[in-house]
């Protein structure tokens, strides 16, 4: 009987002392890593602009990127509707609500500016302040608008899809006639070698230029992708073999139309990527007119 | 020989962790797809090892006997949590890389049973030594696999194209790290009969 105190205490006491190293850990590392994803997220959003680091075009001093946070409010009696945190023009947020038919309803303002609304417990408790107490909103989305001074520059969306094991969440950008700009993979688990190429220049690259047209009608085929094809989709690969960009560009316009090429032993990541795409830009593109609407309509001055 | 480069050069090759104790086999056949995959999984497992063998010997006496292999298991995923926490801070690049793999660490069997069967009886600086080796014979063997299966199923090395075309698809699917496992197995079994005249038994005496 003695041995099992023992046993338990002795258990107990390594448990604890793991705990709190990581604990200590924990605490340490947090903020950094936080700013560090930060980081990787706003480079990622620039990559899709067009703005790459180290590629020789940096990012005009007039971009300027925005962040509008999708809610989905519920109220006291169950109805849902949508709510859009705005920025606006004359500095500050508003929570613009809009009803599942498209109708804008109330705005509320927002204490806060846009470093302290991108953390996201900071801005939950801020639009929480700001809802009257019988209604409550859960954090859906970001989308991300860039202007180019007062020119609208593109969209960049968050998206994610079921891949071959688990979630693949990944960025569309898109120009202002919603033609696909290129997409990148923040997250993923696909298989190395297999699956996990999905990363790579020569399928994701495939994406870009597509309009939303042909977009609707996109498909996985399962051939062998065109080697000249491959050539202009990969950068690396067209400077080994000593393509011009009028050249690169030529090959992209014959192939703008083509269907999506499954990568080799991955036809499901292939396709999930694929749909994922289209689900984020369909689903955009639907909700990008209802609030273009809602804020003519209710005359709010938006940032962008 | 001094006995702590004799332990490291035990890791490597005559007690190899894949390719002698057989053990961690499934890692090393789901990530061996490419050369790179093995080195950064190979590296992670160096550290954990190292790290997990020097805390079990040094709290070797605290540790009842009857919980061993629960506090095992409490300081393997110790320190994976904490290289799990610390990397991303340092380097965000390598741990992209290395994330998934990383996770994975605490249910190897090797690091249990090198705690259970060395760390656990032996002093500081031996176990220090034979985490190291076991760390670097692992590292090898996920190489050497990772390797033949990348030259062979993508005819690539290191991600650099060398032969252009992919020889044998096969090999970076799941089996082909069951082939190449075992045909590399075979070999040490091969080398070792020619070396000592003596059939091997099963490896490591385990």
């Amino acid at each position: 009987m003695k041995e099992i105190f023992k046993i338990t205490i002795s258990l107990t006491a390594v448990c604890l002392v793991a705990a709190i190293i990581l604990g200590v850990v924990y605490a340490k590392t947090e903020h950094a890593r936080k700013e560090n994803e930060e980081r990787i997220e706003q480079q990622t959003i620039r990559d899709l602009l067009g703005f790459k680091e180290g590629s020789g075009t940096k990012a005009p001093a007039d971009l300027k990127v925005y962040a509008v946070y999708r809610y989905v409010l519920t109220d006291s009696k169950g109805r849902n509707s949508l709510g859009y945190l705005l920025p606006v023009k004359e500095g500050g947020y508003v929570l613009a609500e809009i009803d599942l038919d498209g109708k804008p309803g109330k705005t509320y303002k927002i204490e806060g500016d846009a470093a302290k609304l991108a953390d996201r417990s900071a801005r939950d408790a801020a639009v929480k302040a700001a809802l009257p107490g019988d209604i409550r909103a859960v954090y859906a989305q970001t989308l991300f608008v860039a202007n180019l001074g007062d020119k609208r520059l593109g969209y960049v969306i968050p998206g994610v899809t079921q891949g071959f094991k688990t979630f693949i969440k990944l960025m569309v950008s898109l120009d202002p006639s919603f033609t696909v700009t290129g997409i990148a993979i923040t997250e993923s688990e696909e298989d190395p070698g297999l699956g996990a190429e999905i990363e790579q220049n020569y399928f994701k690259n495939q994406f870009a230029g597509k309009t939303l047209d042909v977009l609707k009608e996109l498909k996985v085929i399962k051939e062998p992708l065109p080697s000249d094809y491959l050539a202009a989709l990969d950068p690396a690969v067209a400077a080994k073999r000593g393509l011009t960009k009028e050249q690169v560009k030529e090959i992209k316009e014959k192939h703008l139309k083509d269907d999506i090429y499954a990568l080799t032993g991955a036809t499901i990541s292939s396709r999930a990527v694929t749909t994922g795409v289209k689900d984020t830009v369909r689903k955009f593109v639907y909700r990008i007119g209802i609030l273009d609407d809602a804020i003519k309509k209710e005359n709010l001055h938006v940032a962008f | 020989m001094n006995r702590n480069l004799r332990l490291v050069w035990n890791g490597f090759i005559p007690e190899n962790p894949i390719f002698r104790l057989a053990l961690s086999l499934c890692p090393a056949v789901a990530v061996t797809t490419c050369v790179k995959n093995g080195l950064l999984l190979g590296l992670a497992v160096l550290f954990v090892q190292v790290f997990s063998s020097c805390t079990v010997t040094t709290f070797k006496s605290f540790i009842h006997p009857r919980i061993r292999i629960p506090a095992y298991v409490v300081v393997i995923a110790l320190w994976v949590t904490v290289i799990d926490m610390i990397l991303p801070v340092i380097s965000p690049d390598v741990y992209k890389q290395v994330a998934l793999f990383v996770k994975l660490i605490v249910v190897f069997a090797i690091i249990i049973s090198r705690l259970e069967l060395f760390a656990s009886k032996e002093p500081f600086v031996p176990s220090f030594f034979d985490g190291l080796g076991m760390g670097i014979g692992f590292t090898f063997g996920l190489c050497l696999t990772g390797a033949i299966r990348e030259f062979f199923g993508a005819g690539q090395l290191f991600g650099y194209d060398i032969l252009g075309f992919k020889p044998l698809l096969i090999m970076i699917l799941p089996a082909g790290g069951f082939f190449v496992i075992g045909f590399i197995m075979a070999t040490f079994n091969w080398l070792e009969y020619k070396f000592t005249g003596k059939i091997p038994t099963s490896g490591g005496g385990h």
